[in-house]
């Protein structure tokens, strides 16, 4: 009997370590609270324009996704812990993040953040005191309103960035400065409650995967992918479906 | 699943009724309903657990043997003073990197060890926990902390224990072992039950903060359910509702208290049977 379930083990690792390291599956981090990029939908699925183009990436590199859904404040540590090998989360190419990581091609171009008040709230941009201003921790523009913001003004940091919503709309906060399309989609489906004041902001690169630096057969193989959709027109319809405005 | 309803439950509800019957049955809110079994695997398995440490903790302190019992006094008085917040960030995490540090004797390269700046000390050496992991983590973090508690319940339950009833045990020739947990210990439930069962709740409440150990329970869900939506292709747009999702926690958690509070009398009532009684 021992020799048999010996055997049995043995098999039974070599199968499961053997599809383990199949390439076959591409792990994808992601946040699945910024839509329209990711976001959990009422199936309780990830979705958005990231999950799509991601499931194009693979279709197209003979991989199967999966999605994982992971904080943004510990998306990159994971990626370099091994839970999944890219990161698609409406991530801004940065020279700070890539001191750590690698990026894609970009897939989404530069796109400036917005600035997003309660109905009615009068703002001086020329001169900012006092005001409480809201971010998403570890974003681009958590880094750009420290330094514009930070010495006259109170910066208030969220971990996500639907809190910073439910926190303009209650007064908590003054304003809020984030992304332009996730901006654009929370005064689009606020009912006339909220909407954009200021300047336009324009941090950061384009947007695109993040990856393990020492991952370079995978980089080549997204990049390929990626030039592919975007010369077919994929993602310019892709782009369409998710986004009020094109860039 | 919708459509097996009666008709006359769906004319009465109404489109409106239906509409938001379907909401709370939706995907998203069936994953929320399904997260209760992280609450109730950590509450059962630490409650387990706080026994097994507050009996270990109590026999320590009751001990004869002195190094044992300054173990039992250092535990008790230490984790007791320890926040329940602090302890569950900080037992997984160090345990974890605990386990990275011996992988990487094992498996590093002298040389990778010998330049290595971060942490983990080789990409060999990394040690991915996932939500199973985090739950038996978890589970330990409450255990530890509320068997301190329960520990020092224990201890006075034993203690509580009337000096004769040993004395006689002793006197009809049972060894020391039989008399400690077949005479002490089978009547120092009477005296612990109501101590452990305040020790119960307080684990019971603990068991909100297993979100902090990226573990996706009622209630973060209750969060992410309650945040805003704007985005019409997400799925229902409205405000924030975090405050009904809380309230929906607040009944859960009371329910539960009410439910443990009729379990504990019963225990009580099982656990007195044949004991003297001065009413």
């Amino acid at each position: 009997m021992s020799k048999k379930w010996l055997l049995a083990i043995t098999l039974g690792t070599a199968l499961v370590s053997g599809q383990a390291f199949a390439e076959d599956k591409l792990r994808v981090g992601t946040e699945g609270a910024y839509a329209p990029y990711n976001y959990v939908n009422d199936e309780g699925k990830l979705a958005g324009f990231e999950i799509d183009l991601g499931n194009e990436i693979c279709k197209r590199t003979n991989m199967t996704c999966e999605f994982i859904q992971n904080k943004w404040d510990s998306i990159i540590p994971n990626l370099l812990a091994g839970n999944y090998d890219a990161i698609m989360a409406g991530m801004s190419i940065t020279d700070e993040r890539k001191k750590s990581i690698t990026f894609s091609d970009e897939y989404k171009p530069v796109d400036p953040s917005l600035y997003l008040v309660k109905k009615g709230t009068q703002l001086d941009f020329d001169k900012l005191e006092g005001k409480s201003i809201g971010i998403q921790g570890a974003t681009i523009q958590d880094g750009f309103a420290k330094e514009k913001w930070g010495a006259k003004n109170t910066l208030k940091s969220y971990e996500k960035a639907d809190q910073s919503l439910a926190d303009v709309m209650a007064g908590t906060v003054d304003v809020v400065l984030a992304d332009g399309e996730f901006v654009r989609t929370a005064v689009a489906g606020s009912n006339g409650e909220l909407e954009i004041v200021g300047p336009k902001e324009m941090i950061g690169g384009g947007i695109g995967i993040g990856m393990r630096p020492d991952d370079t057969k995978l980089h080549e193989k997204i990049n390929t992918a990626l030039a592919e959709i975007k010369k077919d027109g994929t993602l310019e319809t892709l782009t369409k479906k998710y986004f009020t405005e094109q860039k | 699943m919708l459509e097996m309803l009666p008709h006359w439950l769906t004319d009465w509800l109404g489109p409106d009724g239906m509409a938001s019957l379907a909401y709370i049955t939706n995907g998203k809110h069936l994953s929320w309903y399904a997260s209760v079994r992280y609450t109730l695997i950590a509450a059962g398995f630490g409650a387990i657990l706080a026994v097994f440490f507050g009996l270990l903790g109590a026999a320590a302190k009751l001990s004869k043997f002195a190094p044992l019992r300054w173990i039992g006094d250092i535990y008790t008085t230490m984790v007791r003073g320890i926040p329940d917040v602090l302890f569950l960030l900080f037992f997984p995490l160090a345990f974890e990197q605990g386990v990275e540090y011996v992988m990487a004797q094992w498996y590093c390269k002298p040389e990778e060890l010998a330049t290595a700046t971060g942490w983990p000390l080789c990409s060999n050496a990394q040690w991915y926990l996932s939500t199973t992991e985090y739950m038996v983590l978890a589970c330990f973090s409450l255990g530890i902390v509320y068997g301190a508690f329960a520990a020092n319940v224990i201890y006075g339950a034993l203690k509580a224990v009337p000096k004769g009833q040993l004395e006689a045990a002793h006197a009809f020739g049972f060894p020391s072992r039989d008399v400690f947990w077949r005479f002490q210990v089978r009547q120092m439930w009477v005296y612990a039950l109501p101590g452990l069962s305040n020790v119960w709740l307080l684990l019971l409440k603990a068991t909100s903060l297993l979100s902090l150990l990226q573990i996706t329970d009622i209630v973060s869900w209750a969060d992410r359910l309650g945040a805003p939506n704007y985005s019409p292709l997400a799925g229902l747009v409205h405000g924030d509702w975090r405050w009904k999702y809380y309230l929906v926690l607040f009944v859960f958690y009371i329910l539960l208290t009410w439910l443990s509070e009729k379990f504990f009398a019963y225990l009580q009532a099982r656990a007195g049977r044949g004991m003297a009684r001065a009413n």
